[in-house]
């Protein structure tokens, strides 16, 4: 196991009037390499499961595992587990610390000792990454920025850290199109080229399930429903149960098959709609 | 007599620089001139940092303008003993739920602004009960706010800006933070209210589904307002959409892509229904 968990549970505020259990004996194994959405409703665990897995929260039972390991309370190895597996907040701006963006995104490679001129490059490349120009934002505070570019520096930040895990807690809320699949494909290629773990939830299905080795289904601190993307999003009865979408493509190819044309619905992406529209019909000839 | 629709909030060469850009930036707004009419629906679309948050703080006197003028029903937000008078005209809703909700119950969150205008209890009373009918809150009414969901926070916020009775409710991404269900809930609350006439809604949104439900959109781009129109024109034109790195819904993409393949299909679509119902009619006619 590379990541994962063991009936791990959690209570908020335990021993009190106002105890909430938000994780209820959850389990699952990720192998190193793999790109896992989180879905579920508001709610249903998926902040308070993945504040576990780089140990920002502690299991009230259960356990949390990285390269087989238990992950314990040391605060020293806490620590250095907190810069190998990288979070974005779901809230962004509730976690920045610094005066200015540039040392925002600096932190990190700071730590590691580079010299600045080596930290200057980092910082640029990893708001270039992102889809944000340096020269135009850097030397702004972090909360001179809109929406969007916020979270977009949140993402620069923990980039530059060069985790081998990365965590994004509904990372393209606010996000426009092109910066949105831009942030897709820079996950799905550090995972392709550098083998980065990667771990997303999100309420969006567009552009991302096509990247997606595994799906997780969260519902009131329970894992109800796990498994490929070609399993979960199969049925629309289960997930519309829940309260959940899918993809606005495979919506798509669901209403046409409802309709009674014979199109397979495991279908993710803007290219594959049409590909196999284009296989039913064939070519309209003229 | 003529019946001209009314303009309640007017830009008129309107510019805005932050203090703190760079001059290697564009100003956040520059050259803006738009007129919000009243009971109108209208789509505010931009790539991310194109100036949609700041041109809404203009409209209700957050910023003032640096350049060129607001008016809110013809009063300029310059002068600062109507802005009071100018926030109640014109309410806002931000993006995050948890910031907006200040009270210990629903009910108080709901009259906090009326209390501010020193009304009347009776009245008090009397305006809540109706926007809480209105808006299906009645039920919430003595609840604490934190323990509503991200949905229902952003419906007993908006009771709270529509008891204000207000020409314009300006909603800056009120989806973007909730899960599927919450953002159907807010999605035809907003619908519900453009049946009223004398409410005009701005809707800053990234979903091409949402500003496909407007009567107008309006698209800016670095500061600058590029386009505007009906849904049926403006998010139908893809080469203008996507060369700002926008999108329009999945239905209207799929349709250009199986155009181009020979597919005959209707030139204005944009939802999905009317892409399923043109695809089986197709196939009835082969
Ligand atoms: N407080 C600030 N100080 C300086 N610049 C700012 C500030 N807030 C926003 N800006 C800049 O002004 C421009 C417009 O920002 P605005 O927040 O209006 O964009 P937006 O269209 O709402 O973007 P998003 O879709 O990301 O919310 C951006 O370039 C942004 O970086
Ligand atoms: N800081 C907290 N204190 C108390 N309860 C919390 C806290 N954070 C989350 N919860 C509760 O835990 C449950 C799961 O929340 P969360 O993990 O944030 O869900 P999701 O990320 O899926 O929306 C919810 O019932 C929520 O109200
Ligand atoms: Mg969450
Ligand atoms: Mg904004």
């Amino acid at each position: 196991m590379f990541i994962g968990t063991e009936k791990l549970t959690y209570t908020y505020m335990s021993g009190t009037p106002f105890a909430a259990t938000a994780l209820n004996e959850v389990s699952f194994s990720l192998g190193k390499g793999e790109i896992t959405l989180i879905i579920g409703p508001s709610g249903s665990g998926k902040s308070t499961l993945i504040q576990h897995l780089n140990g920002l929260l502690k299991p009230s039972s259960g356990r949390v595992y990285f390269k087989g390991q238990a992950i314990g309370s040391d605060k020293g190895e806490l620590l250095r587990l907190r810069r190998r597996i990288g979070l974005v907040f779901q809230i962004p701006e509730e976690h920045f610390f610094s005066e200015t963006i540039y040392d925002e995104i600096a932190f990190a490679p700071r730590n590691l000792g580079l010299a600045e001129s080596e930290v200057r490059i980092r910082v640029k490349d990893a708001l270039e990454k992102v889809g944000l120009r340096a020269e135009q934002l850097q030397y702004r505070h972090p909360f001179q920025l809109s929406a969007g570019q916020k979270r977009l520096v949140a993402v620069a930040s923990v980039l530059s850290m060069n985790p081998e895990v990365l965590i994004l807690d509904e990372p393209t809320a606010g996000l426009d199109p092109s910066h949105r699949r831009n942030l897709f494909a820079l996950l799905d290629n550090l995972n392709r080229s550098g083998g980065l773990t990667v771990i997303i939830s999100t309420h969006h299905l567009d552009d991302v399930v096509a990247l997606a080795h595994s799906v997780f289904v969260l519902q009131g601190g329970r894992m109800v429903l796990a498994g490929p993307p070609s399993e979960i999003f199969t049925t629309r009865e289960k997930l519309y149960d829940l309260g959940l979408s899918l993809p606005s493509v495979t919506e798509i190819m669901h209403s046409v098959k409802e309709k009674g044309l014979p199109v397979k619905t495991n279908i993710y992406t803007l290219a594959g709609a049409r590909q196999e529209i284009n296989r039913l019909k064939g070519r309209p000839g003229r | 007599m003529v019946n001209r629709p009314e303009i309640i909030v007017e830009a008129r060469n309107l510019a805005y620089h932050y203090p703190g850009e760079e001059a290697t930036s564009f100003p956040a707004l520059s050259g803006i001139n738009v007129a919000v009419y009243r009971g109108e629906y209208l789509a505010l679309i931009g790539p991310n940092g194109s100036g949609k948050t700041t041109l809404l703080k203009l409209f209700n006197a957050l910023l003032v303008p640096s350049d060129g003028e607001v008016r809110v029903e013809g009063v300029s937000t310059i002068d600062e003993v109507e802005i009071p008078r100018i926030r109640r005209i014109c309410g806002m809703i931000f993006q995050n739920p948890d910031n907006q909700l200040v009270a210990t119950t629903v009910e108080e969150d709901i009259a906090f602004g009326l209390e501010n205008l020193a009304l009347p209890s009776a009245e008090i009373r009397q305006r809540v009960g109706e926007v809480a009918r209105m808006l299906n809150l009645e039920h919430l009414l003595q609840q604490p706010p934190h323990l509503l969901s991200g949905g229902e926070k952003q419906r007993v916020a908006i009771a709270g800006v529509l008891a204000m009775q207000p020409g314009c409710i300006l909603m800056d991404e009120p989806t973007a933070m909730l899960d599927t269900a919450s953002r159907r809930d807010v999605n035809d609350m907003v619908r519900m209210l453009r049946q009223n006439h004398n409410i005009a809604v701005v809707h800053v949104t990234h979903f091409p589904e949402e500003a496909a439900f407007a009567e107008r959109v309006i698209v800016l781009n670095q500061g600058r307002l590029v386009r505007q129109g009906p849904p049926k024109a403006v998010l139908t034109d893809l080469s203008l959409l996507h060369s700002l790195g926008l999108q329009s819904t999945a239905a209207s993409e799929l349709a250009a892509l199986l155009r181009e393949d020979g597919f005959e299909l209707p030139s204005q679509l944009l939802h999905n229904r009317e892409l399923v119902d043109s695809l089986c009619s197709l196939e009835l006619k082969s």
